[in-house]
């Protein structure tokens, strides 16, 4: 009985394990095929290792640009939200003004708003503040949007230091600008992980902003480029799942580095 | 330090992230309820209309969309709760009753596995999806050498499987969600309930009815309110399988890429645009949305179990 009970334990385990992978190996495997290979036999493996899908979508099809776009953008969107969320987060934490517990429910309605539906009054916004098709007016939404999530994870962590630590360098004469980089930073630095790898992956993966807000090609992030390209290159089934693996590569490998994290973020209940 | 010198550097410590947050995500939203009471010419706001735009949206001219798209976003929640969050809370149960068989590190594998659709986007998903499930494409090539299908399986094109088949995509790409915050919530409860239970003769099948889910209810609660928001925000699955008119036939429209053509037109009508009453669909759907998010809070609330 029990080890037929493990058995249909080990089953299910292991057919949605096949489900989640095997369309990811599909994608792997023909991104390194010709078109003519993929159709005959999917699931085999390439006939000979060749590289040429990839060049053919990093070059022809630009993606070389949308790979910088997408690392310009991420990189300056987590920083960003970082570097206006301690400040906030250490202030609504720690102070004790009564109005500031207002101003914390106001950023932490950002949670669920269903920020898509003011698109049209943000577009002429950006388009007034001269930001339309530029990388810096996607940043600019990307730390907004983001702000709510990273005041959320850190004001939450920063409430659990004791007020010890801080109290102790006060008295050696620190103003508030040095306790928050010196003693509290250091102190939410799993916090600050957590924030940076989520807004990193949620930012990399946007697809719905640069839909509205990129129109060159010089501008476009990598899923706005991997929309324009499954439309344009129908027929090149090779460079297609070239493009797709290009995309989902950098998520992978983060993925693999930062996992447990990622699985704690959500089990300790940051992202909840 | 007293009070009164703190207040200064409060207002300089938030200040900044106050006045992006708001530019980008309060001003669009709000001024977006208080627009939707004007006349629109292209992009130029004109005189205040009243209801007028709300009017044009129960029309004849729109009526039939919007009601469509609107039932095809009830669909979507409801196919979400049941493939994904079902699926989910059965995966990480399972991974919760037996995690002493399965040791942290297998347990911890399987996770991770579960979970890497969900750092994908939507796009490559989608995309992705699209690509195996073409006419003659790889999973059609299978289904044929199989004997199951004898030629090409239109799996996007047929309106009656369309819809579901994009929602299995959704739920493939997120289903590691809601399961991580499911089994979070099962190895929260005190391990000395379930002893007991078990000592008392409860089944694995009675302890998740009469203690797992009463005790994970926050979880449940959340996720169902995320799914409820996601369902009726949906729009990158739709857009990148089946287009802006929610191929075929529109029977995969929903109210996010009904709302996005009223507001920026599609490549076939040449951009012809009706600001109006795009706005007015997004000031309904924020007020839905809204009053649907603090009810579903209020009924978690009231369905804790502390113990």
């Amino acid at each position: 009985m029990d080890r037929l009970r493990s058995l249909s334990t080990w089953t299910v385990l292991v057919a949605y394990s096949l489900l989640v992978l095997v369309p990811l190996y599909l994608m792997f495997v023909s991104s390194m095929k010709t078109t003519q290979e993929i159709y005959a036999a999917p699931l085999a493996l390439p006939s000979r290792l060749t590289l040429d899908n990839f060049v053919n979508a990093w070059q022809r099809a630009h993606f070389s640009t949308y790979f910088i776009n997408s690392a310009i953008v991420t990189v300056s969107s987590v920083v960003l939200t970082l570097l206006v969320s301690l400040p906030a987060s250490y202030a609504m934490s720690r102070y004790r003004m009564r109005w500031l517990a207002v101003v914390l429910v106001f950023f932490l309605l950002g949670l669920m708003l269903p920020v898509r539906l003011g698109v049209v009054r943000l577009f002429l916004l950006m388009r007034d503040l001269g930001q339309l098709d530029t990388l810096t007016g996607l940043i600019m939404i990307y730390v907004g949007v983001r702000i709510p999530f990273a005041i959320f994870v850190l004001a939450n962590f920063m409430r659990t230091i004791p007020r010890e630590m801080e109290e102790a360098a006060r008295i050696d004469g620190a103003n508030d600008v040095q306790i928050l980089r010196y003693v509290i930073a250091p102190l939410v630095s799993p916090a600050i992980a957590i924030v940076g790898i989520f807004t990193a992956i949620a930012v990399w993966n946007d697809f719905f902003f640069p839909l509205i807000f990129v129109f060159s090609d010089e501008n476009k992030t990598i899923p706005l480029g991997l929309a324009t390209f499954i439309g344009q290159y129908q027929s090149d089934w090779g460079a297609l799942f070239a493009g797709l693996t290009i995309s989902a590569l950098p998520l992978m490998f983060v993925y693999l580095l930062t996992s447990r994290q990622i699985r704690s973020g959500i089990s300790t209940g940051a992202v909840r | 330090m007293s009070r009164k010198t703190r207040t200064p550097i409060a207002i300089a410590f938030i200040a900044p992230a106050f006045l992006v947050y708001t530019l980008a995500v309060i001003y669009p939203l709000v001024s977006t309820l208080w627009s939707s009471f004007f006349s629109w010419q292209g992009i130029v706001s004109g005189d205040f209309v009243g209801l007028a735009n709300f009017n044009r949206l129960f029309g004849n001219v729109y009526l039939g969309t919007v009601l469509a798209a609107f039932w095809h976003n009830v669909y979507w929640f409801v196919g979400i709760m049941v493939i994904q969050n079902v699926g989910a809370l059965l995966i990480a149960y399972l991974l919760f009753t037996r995690r002493r068989q399965l040791g942290s590190f297998t347990s911890g594998m399987f996770q991770s596995i579960f979970f890497l659709p969900a750092i994908l986007s939507p796009v490559l998903v989608g995309a992705l999806w699209r690509l195996l499930l073409a006419p003659t494409g790889p999973l059609d090539s299978l289904l044929v050498a199989l004997h199951i299908a004898n030629g090409p399986v239109p799996f996007l094109g047929d309106p009656t499987i369309a819809l579901p088949i994009l929602i299995s995509v959704d739920a493939w790409n997120w289903l590691g969600f809601p399961l991580l915050v499911y089994l979070a919530g099962f190895n929260d409860i005190p391990p000395e309930i379930i002893e007991a239970a078990t000592l008392d003769g409860a089944g694995s099948w009675r302890i998740l009815r009469s203690i797992g889910l009463p005790l994970i209810v926050p979880a449940l609660g959340t996720i169902t309110i995320l799914t409820f928001i996601g369902a009726f925000n949906q729009f990158d699955t739709v857009y990148i399988m089946e287009g802006l008119q929610g191929s075929p036939n529109y029977s995969t429209d929903v109210l996010g890429t009904f709302f996005y053509r009223l507001a920026f037109g599609t490549m076939t009508n040449a951009g012809v645009t009706d600001i109006g009453v795009a706005l007015a669909v997004a000031t309904l759907l924020l007020i839905f949305l809204s009053a649907g998010t603090v009810i579903g809070l209020r009924l978690v609330m009231r369905r804790i179990v502390q113990f």
